[in-house]
């Protein structure tokens, strides 16, 4: 078992599996992750080094304020080629100028954990204060998009509260 | 812009809200008159706030009143459609 952050990640599975066991993390960012962390997609939980899990560790505690990385985009259909006779350092500039052009860091973003937990509680909390049809289902613990509840609706019976924990 | 990141963003990205255009809107805000209307699909835009409506839920109208949270949402969001079942006696058996 290896702790990260409070959460078990399992041995046997592998690490871009192991890490969906994070509340707000689903197979696509596992895998984005393991990426970014250069694990392999392959790689065991109990395979990671220990330099591989403070990383991860490191990354997921704030992952608004880890390093960005370095980009290196290709050229588009539409790029013209600088004359030959350009001087280095504008090349250079030019090259920095597209490394840094606008690009939404899919990971910046993630929410795990509590965090993730508060943005759906938050949402439900909206729902609610504003008198929404929606608000109403939940503080009512029933289903909200319209199923049936005749029978059933065990889980929106389970989950369905505005104080939502999971 | 790049045609796939419209189709990402979903269909509504361009296809863009449903609203109805109300010809007593500016009136409404000044003498405070209820709107009564049937457009329950009708999306809450910036200028609705502080109007009063009376919306429509398949029986008669249910009075709704249009604060800044609402802006996004549908007006029939607010008017509910259905009553919780309450167990009544029955009086002539």
């Amino acid at each position: 078992m290896v702790h990260v952050l409070g959460v078990q990640l399992p041995d046997y599975q592998y690490a871009r599996f192991a890490l969906t066991a994070f509340y707000g993390i689903g197979h696509k960012t596992a895998h984005r992750l393991c990426a970014r962390l250069q694990i392999h997609d392959k790689c065991k939980v109990r395979s990671l080094t220990p330099h591989q899990i403070t990383e991860l560790a490191a990354f997921l505690s704030s992952p608004s304020t880890s390093t960005p990385i370095p980009r290196f985009p290709l050229a588009t259909s539409s790029y013209k080629p600088p004359p030959a006779s350009t001087p280095l350092a504008v090349l250079k500039e030019e090259t920095k100028k597209l490394s840094q052009r606008a690009w939404a860091d899919p990971l910046r973003n993630i929410k795990i954990e509590s965090e993730a937990r508060r943005v759906v509680k938050d949402n439900i909390a909206h729902q609610r204060m504003i008198g929404s049809y929606v608000g109403k289902r939940h503080a009512m613990g029933l289903p909200v998009r319209g199923q049936n509840t005749q029978n059933n609706a065990r889980t929106a019976k389970k989950l369905n509260r505005v104080d939502r924990r999971g | 812009m790049q045609p796939s990141l419209i189709l990402r963003s979903g269909r509504s990205a361009w296809k863009g809200p449903y609203f109805v255009a109300f010809p007593n809107l500016k009136e409404a805000l000044i003498n405070n008159v209820a709107i009564r209307t049937q457009a329950r699909g009708c999306t809450i835009l910036p200028n609705f706030v502080g109007i009063r409506f009376m919306v429509h839920n398949g029986k008669d109208y249910a009075p709704v009143m249009i604060t800044q949270d609402m802006v996004g949402h549908k007006l029939g969001e607010f008017a509910h459609t259905k009553k919780r079942f309450t167990y009544k006696m029955t009086k002539n058996k």
